[in-house]
């Protein structure tokens, strides 16, 4: 396959640095399948029914009740019950502390492993896959309780200051969630065309140099789905988090779990819409940066 | 503080060290499995004082003779919370539950080994701390014959269930029926004329608290009269507190749903710690019930 | 692809801290409760590992945890199927967006996955009980229809009563809710596998007259397999563990093998026997993994 798409341009759309204007795409009919109708309503179905309990949520959390169960009227009480809730917002910091630091780490650990299964053969690879295979095939309880085990059996300190009493939670999300990098940044890379960074190289660029300039920019939509995951499965985990946490270092999920036992729930409704418009926010604001950034590459 | 986990996840905590818990809150059966492992903190009752405020029939237990290890913290009862538009007179027996398609589909169990075969086993005469594999397989059976009328095992969400007309009779903790009856008066809470469990929620302090004069001086403020009184009230469980009954409301203390009559309470019983080998007997018979 | 000789140091630079940190921070772990597996309680905090199989036998000489692990996997295996069929045109349509868009409705992909687990899973419950949305807006179309009916003539309530859908507690809704739960796993993949997608290879096919549907199978199809090949083992695989889903949104005989695990841990307080059936769960998946790997190795000198 690499050598058909090697005759041609490699400049897949992902590439924008290498591009250049040739990478232009004809924006001719038949590729629109955004503008599909079937497709077009095949997405709409899908969204009303990703959202259609989000918007539940954001309902109820006006609603005058403990339960969300019948509506009782309007009220803000929730929002203010929240809002004075300092458990929740250290439980918040926490959670979103931990998620971008793994995330990170995750995002870059599991880019070097994809690389290296990608371009590398090396003796005993398949056992290696495996290997790197473990997080996403154990079972999360169980994966718990070894953590569990493991940090009290090595005596990782506890009672530190913050943000190191995260570490145990931060080390143990990384060990879970960069594989899951790992696997999607290698799948991008599966249909990578390795003459480009031949010729890279020919051209008499450094390793290093060839790496930043041919193989990053297409590696992107993998590592920003990768980071993506790495970002979602540390915001919402619970059960390893459990295990690993103690009682100064709640996280949001461990919170709410606690909350939603206590059936209080409307508070933390309240709390997930808001995290809901923080997160709606920070999208648009983010990509109102990026977008001169954006037109001028185009 | 703030931190709720179920027992069973607290205990599965502990195995492996206190990580830093200055107080935990297990259910009675809980106390007496922790005091077996040895992860509870003996308490030094000079630095509690308010013990002075407990009822007299809980200044002591018999899971923890003398009260060594554990205050109690609020009690209860399992019963059965009903739909009163849905359901001819009062289901006052697990039969209604157990061993009748009346309802079929419209029913809720608990979600855990101990308490539904617990109460599987009250309905057919024998203790709820059964350790015979013969009486246990008999209440086995029976829920397996009756699995196709219930809707859903509920795990602590019954009361949702409830309210929400997803089911008409469920099988619950009394305190979270209680709180979907405020708001909805078609909601009725019965203790079956068998008996439930009666349950006793303590609070404790784990081997290895990191701040024991802390944790002392807060199950100190915990017995406080005035203190109990509101959290009984907030919670809508009994309170095991003297002085907490003189600072609380009448519509409380008169409330039957919250302090059953002595007759009811003579009828129910109060689970057992029963061993590692029952634990696991249970735990196969609930596997089987759930395959099936 | 090279062979590792060929360049050491870039080798070892993109090995060492990913496996460093897996074999520290994960295996060291695991090992512990692997070596559980062959333990036996002593008492009811203490273990000791003896190297006995018993825990295995007990495991596969049950009929009862065979049946689960059965029903884990079609379950599992359903879901997976599900999430392909609906990620996939969402996958296709955010990767063929414009660059402006992409980003947008990646985010909004993402988003509901952002809401905590167990907080979206009651939304979801709401939304499709007895008396949840999805029965009120049938229950007013059904009585739509009815004074529809009615109005030319045929006589009042000829459809009946609105008899609710009974969409929650059975396996339909476990399957749904497993979808609901790892959807991005899917889409992610997909999406970046889809996005590089050379769209002239799309563009010749059409040329050349094959249909859309034939461009999809043909060309489509097999150029993002790496993608979907990712997307089902990173969906599967979680979902065979998974716990919470069916203990929420199940039926009576919603139990999956992830249940019966968590309660070895916690409620039964066995862990040597919770080790095994994790261990098990783990055996059988390698060896899935080892039959695909074998199974792409002949079929890698074409595509690579």
């Amino acid at each position: 396959m690499s050598e058909l798409a090697g005759t041609n341009k490699a400049a897949s759309p992902g590439g924008r640095a290498i591009a250049g204007p040739r990478g232009r795409h004809m924006t001719i009919g038949p590729l629109e399948y955004g503008r599909r109708f079937w497709l077009r309503c095949f997405v709409a179905a899908t969204f009303l029914l990703l959202y259609a309990p989000i918007f539940t949520l954001i309902i109820f959390s006006f609603n005058d009740s403990r339960r969300n169960i019948v509506w009782r009227g309007f009220t803000f009480k929730y929002y203010e019950k929240a809002w004075n809730n300092d458990g929740l917002f250290e439980a918040f910091t926490n959670s979103l502390t931990i998620a971008v630091l793994t995330t990170i780490i995750a995002t870059v650990l599991g880019a070097m492993v994809a690389l290296l299964l990608w371009r590398y053969r090396f003796p005993g690879k398949p056992a290696y896959e495996g290997f790197m295979a473990l997080p996403i095939v154990i079972p999360e309880i169980c994966m718990g309780v070894a953590m569990l085990a493991f940090f009290s059996r090595i005596g990782w300190p506890s009672g530190m200051p913050w943000p190191l009493n995260l570490s145990a939670i931060t080390i143990a999300h990384i060990a879970f969630t960069f594989p899951f990098v790992a696997i999607v940044v290698r799948a991008r890379m599966a249909g990578f065309n390795r003459e480009l960074e031949e010729a890279s190289k020919d051209l008499g660029a450094s390793e290093w140099q060839t790496f930043m300039n041919v193989i990053v920019p297409f590696m992107r939509p993998g590592l920003i789905a990768g980071a993506l995951l790495a970002f979602t499965l540390s915001l919402d985990d619970f059960v390893i988090t459990f295990f690993t946490a103690g009682p100064e270092t709640v996280t949001f999920p461990v919170k709410v779990y606690s909350m939603v036992r206590f059936s209080v729930t409307p508070e933390v409704n309240a709390a997930s819409t808001a995290l809901i418009v923080i997160t709606v926010l920070a999208t648009i604001v983010a990509m109102r940066f990026q977008t001169p950034d954006k037109t001028e590459a185009t | 503080m703030d931190l709720y986990a179920d027992n069973d996840e607290l205990f599965a905590k502990l195995k492996e060290g206190n990580p830093g818990y200055d107080v935990i809150v297990p259910t009675n059966d809980y106390v007496e499995r922790m005091l077996t492992a040895n992860m509870l903190e003996p308490l030094d009752h000079s630095q509690i004082p308010n013990m002075a405020n407990l009822d007299k029939p809980f200044q002591d237990a018999a899971f923890d003779p003398g009260r060594k290890h554990s205050v109690p913290y609020m009690w209860g009862t399992i019963c059965v919370g009903w739909r009163k538009s849905k359901v001819d007179g009062t289901p006052d027996s697990w039969k209604v539950l157990y061993d009748d398609d009346k309802h079929a589909g419209k029913m809720s169990l608990l979600g855990d080994a101990q308490n539904v075969i617990g109460h599987a086993l009250k309905y057919l005469g024998m203790s709820l701390n059964s350790k015979d594999p013969a009486e246990v397989k008999k209440a086995e059976e029976l829920i397996i014959a009756q699995k196709k009328n219930i809707k859903v095992f509920a795990d602590d969400n019954g009361q949702d269930l409830l309210a929400s007309g997803e089911v008409d009779i469920c099988q619950e903790w009394n305190g979270d029926i209680l709180q979907v009856m405020e708001e909805d008066k078609d909601i009725g809470l019965v203790v079956p004329k068998e008996g439930g469990l009666l349950w006793q929620d303590c609070l404790c302090i784990p081997k290895g608290a990191p701040h024991p004069m802390n944790a002392h001086a807060f199950l100190n403020f915990i017995l406080d009269g005035e203190v109990g009184a509101k959290i009984g009230e907030f919670i809508n469980y009994a309170t095991p507190n003297a002085a907490a009954k003189k600072h609380a409301s009448k519509e409380y203390l008169s409330n039957t749903s919250i302090f059953p009559s002595d007759d009811i309470i003579a009828k129910c019983e109060s689970a057992v710690y029963l061993g590692e080998d029952a634990t696991r007997l249970y735990d196969e018979a609930w596997t089987r019930i759930q395959a099936a | 692809m090279e062979t590792w000789k060929q360049s050491k140091a870039v080798f070892w630079t993109l090995a060492t801290p990913g496996t460093l940190w897996l074999a520290i921070f994960f295996v060291a772990p695991l090992a512990i409760i692997w070596g559980l597996s062959f333990a036996e309680k002593t008492s009811i905090v203490d273990t000791e590992i003896t190297g006995t199989l018993s825990n295995y036998i007990r495991a596969l000489g049950t009929p009862v945890y065979l049946k689960i692990i059965w029903k884990s996997i079609w379950i599992s295996a359903l879901a997976t199927l599900m999430c392909l069929i609906i990620a996939f045109p969402i996958a296709f349509v955010v990767a063929f967006a414009p660059d402006k868009w992409k980003p947008i409705l990646l985010m909004a992909v993402i988003l509901p996955f952002w809401i905590n687990l167990l907080i979206r899973t009651y939304a979801l419950i709401s939304v499709f009980r007895t008396r949840g949305f999805v029965n009120f807006g049938l229950e007013w179309l059904w009585d739509g229809a009815n004074s529809i009916l009615a109005f030319i003539g045929l006589g009042p309530a000829v459809l009946g009563a609105f008899e609710p859908l009974q969409m929650l507690y059975n396996n339909f809704a476990v399957i749904a809710g497993l979808v609901y739960v790892y959807m991005p796993f899917m889409v992610l993949p997909l999406y970046a596998t889809i996005e590089r997608l050379d769209k002239s290879f799309l563009e010749a096919s059409l040329d050349l007259g094959a249909s859309q549907a034939r461009t999809f199978w043909s060309v489509v199809f097999p150029l993002t397999m790496p993608g979907i090949v990712s997307g089902i083992i990173l969906v599967f695989i979680p979902c065979l563990g998974s716990f919470l889903t069916p203990d929420l949104l199940g039926g009576t005989n919603a139990t999956m093998i992830g249940n019966v695990i968590e309660r070895q841990f916690k409620a039964a307080n066995d862990w040597p026997f919770g080790a095994a059936l994790s261990f098990l769960l783990m055996y059988a998946t390698f060896g899935a993994l080892a039959l695909r790997s074998l199974f792409a190795g002949r079929k890698s000198g074409m595509e690579v």
